[in-house]
């Protein structure tokens, strides 16, 4: 059964000027147990998403679906079933201390200590706060903060949980602690994880499946894998020899631009390199024609080592190109 | 479940009020020393201009109405205007019980300590300056707690203010002074001043600590008009909260956007 669907789902802000689509007709549904990244540059729609899934944003139109439960209709028992750490905020009291926040977080979802106890434990064990149990939150470094912050929300133990933009403005070792204690609780609890970043790393470090959004819209969603072969297999570098007729480089240069818009060329002393990416792999035996017409040397084609990263840059410039 | 959390509300309260020790402490100096003064200067004074009795059980009838009004409806609307920054305020709304009711419980919180203080510095007052203040429980307890549910309606209006604008901090200032207006205009004039908020209610308190008169032996015209009173204003201040909630959710600024 699916976790959480999210259908058709958008999203208008409207300020005095200002129109923002911030999010358009966005639909997808994650899995029970599954861990999914929310991939998008800054104002992708990414929080705007979470937010309406969270009934703290009302959305436009769509339709939400918690464990079957309408997220909007059924409010009460939808909310019992989420939990989310949020963007940017602090998320938790500064003058009380961890254990306290935990402690009170959970209360507030209806989870007393004398119940979740042995569990809070167990997250700051995971989440390496022990030592920091009983300090007030506002002594601590942001990589504790952000900790605590995830701690609370886990601590209700939903079976679907948010974050947000979890390791923005965290140091190296803070942000691969984090991950490392997601992937250590998910892997033994198996809740639903939907984790929002601009940074594919993150993603890619923690997620098995990625839905990457730009301008309000989902561009792509697939598995993590299989977005890593689906581009493997679609770059291309095309080495062509320096050493031949100026003229014929130009000629070749023009039309591989023109036929393939979204074509990288870099000249090097000696060569010079296309770089294409091409939507289905027999397009390659066309750049070849054009080299071949234009009369230039072709050296070496090769395949790109893609990581999510460079996936995610051309998904989201191919995305900017279409919309002009 | 709602016991649960009411608990952790009242727990949650209590632990941030014991961290800010210094506050809670020089709150206490300063309610004594408003109370000293209260006595002490209304007796050298002899009166005052105003229409409150004309006494200095007037005058405490009066403050301490104005004093609970003040701590019921600015720290619910500042907490409000604070935790939507901290995102805390996201966080609480996130709970099954939703946002409304958490804040009821910190109320109910709030109202005990605030009571049991005003009790504490009168028995303080009593034992140091001999001055025996009327605040006979039983008859007080229920015009204190209907101040106090009014005010509550109060502050969750100003809270849906603060929601939807963010820059009206200062005006809950203007709003603390309006409250003493609301039961300094008198009724005789202005009939319909017996309509506003506290203004029933501080009539009651007055006539308990003044006459010494329990609840039971005032009119039984006044108490229905201060329940009515009362039941008014905090469902007009819990409505025009929904409202205000509603609307920000409409525009994504619950938070700090
Ligand atoms: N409350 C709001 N009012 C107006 N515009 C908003 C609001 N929240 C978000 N936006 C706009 O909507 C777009 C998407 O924002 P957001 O969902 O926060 O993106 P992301 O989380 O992917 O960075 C942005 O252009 C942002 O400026
Ligand atoms: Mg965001």
């Amino acid at each position: 059964m699916a976790s959480l669907v999210v259908s058709d789902l958008t999203k208008t802000f409207r300020e005095k000027k200002r129109v923002v689509e911030a999010v358009k007709n966005v639909s997808f549904s994650v899995g029970e147990g599954e861990m999914v990244g929310l991939l998008g540059p800054n104002g992708a729609g990414k929080t705007t998403t979470i937010k309406c899934t969270l009934g703290l944003v009302k959305p436009d139109s769509g339709r939400i679906e918690v464990e079957g439960v309408d997220a909007w209709r059924e409010r009460r028992k939808s909310a019992a079933k989420l939990a989310a750490v949020l963007e940017g905020a602090r998320n938790t009291y500064w003058r009380l201390t961890v254990w306290e926040n935990i402690v009170y977080f959970a209360g507030i979802h209806g989870i007393p200590v004398s119940r979740g106890g042995d569990y809070f434990k167990y997250l700051l064990s995971v989440l390496k706060l022990e030592e920091q149990k009983d300090v007030e939150v506002r002594k601590l470094s942001s990589g504790y903060k952000q900790k605590t912050a995830v701690a609370c929300a886990l601590a209700k133990r939903t079976p679907i949980v948010f974050l947000d933009e979890p390791t923005l403005g965290l140091d190296v070792e803070a942000s691969y602690d984090l991950r490392e204690a997601l992937r250590k609780l998910q892997s033994e609890e198996g809740r639903t994880m939907v984790i929002s970043s601009h940074d594919m790393k993150v993603i890619q470090d923690v997620c098995s499946r990625v839905i990457i959004i730009s301008r309000g819209r989902i561009v792509t969603d697939e598995k993590i894998p299989d977005l890593l072969t689906l581009f493997a297999a679609r770059r291309y570098k095309v080495v062509i020899s320096q050493n031949g007729d100026d003229g014929a480089i130009r000629r070749a240069e023009t039309e591989a631009l023109e036929r393939f818009p979204g074509c990288e060329i870099r000249r090097n002393p000696q060569t010079v390199d296309v770089l294409v990416s091409l939507a289905d792999g027999r397009q390659i035996y066309e750049l070849v024609e054009i080299m071949r017409t234009s009369g230039v040397a072709i050296e070496t084609i090769t395949q790109e080592e893609v990581d999510l990263e460079k996936a995610f840059l051309e998904v989201v410039r191919r995305e900017a190109r279409a919309c002009g | 479940m709602w016991l649960v959390v009411l608990q952790s509300c009242w727990v949650k309260a209590y632990k941030l009020m014991t961290r800010y020790l210094f506050n809670m402490l020089s709150g206490f100096v300063t309610l004594y020393m408003v109370f000293a003064l209260l006595f002490f200067g209304a007796k050298s004074i002899g009166g005052s201009a105003i229409d409150l009795g004309d006494t200095l059980e007037g005058i405490f009838a009066g403050y301490l109405t104005w004093m609970l009004a003040m701590m019921g409806s600015t720290e619910l609307a500042w907490n409000v205007t604070n935790e939507a920054q901290t995102g805390t305020f996201e966080q609480q709304y996130l709970s099954p019980v939703g946002y409304r009711w958490i804040a009821v419980f910190t109320e109910s919180f709030n109202f005990v300590y605030n009571v049991s203080l005003i009790f504490l510095i009168a028995l303080v007052m009593a034992a140091t300056t001999g001055q025996e203040i009327h605040l006979h429980l039983g008859s007080t307890l229920p015009v204190m707690l209907s101040v106090y549910i009014q005010a509550t309606g109060l502050g969750f209006a100003l809270a849906g203010l603060a929601l939807m604008y963010k820059r009206v901090q200062s005006f809950f200032q203007v709003v603390q002074f309006l409250m003493v207006g609301f039961f300094l205009i008198p009724w005789d004039r202005f009939p319909w001043a017996r309509y506003l908020p506290l203004a029933a209610s501080q009539r009651v308190l007055q006539r308990i600590i003044m006459n010494g008169d329990r609840i039971w032996q005032l009119p039984a015209a006044d108490l229905i008009l201060v329940l009515c009173v009362t039941v008014t204003y905090v469902a007009l201040g819990a409505a025009l909260f929904a409202l205000a909630e509603s609307k920000a959710k409409e525009r994504g600024v619950l938070g700090q956007y």
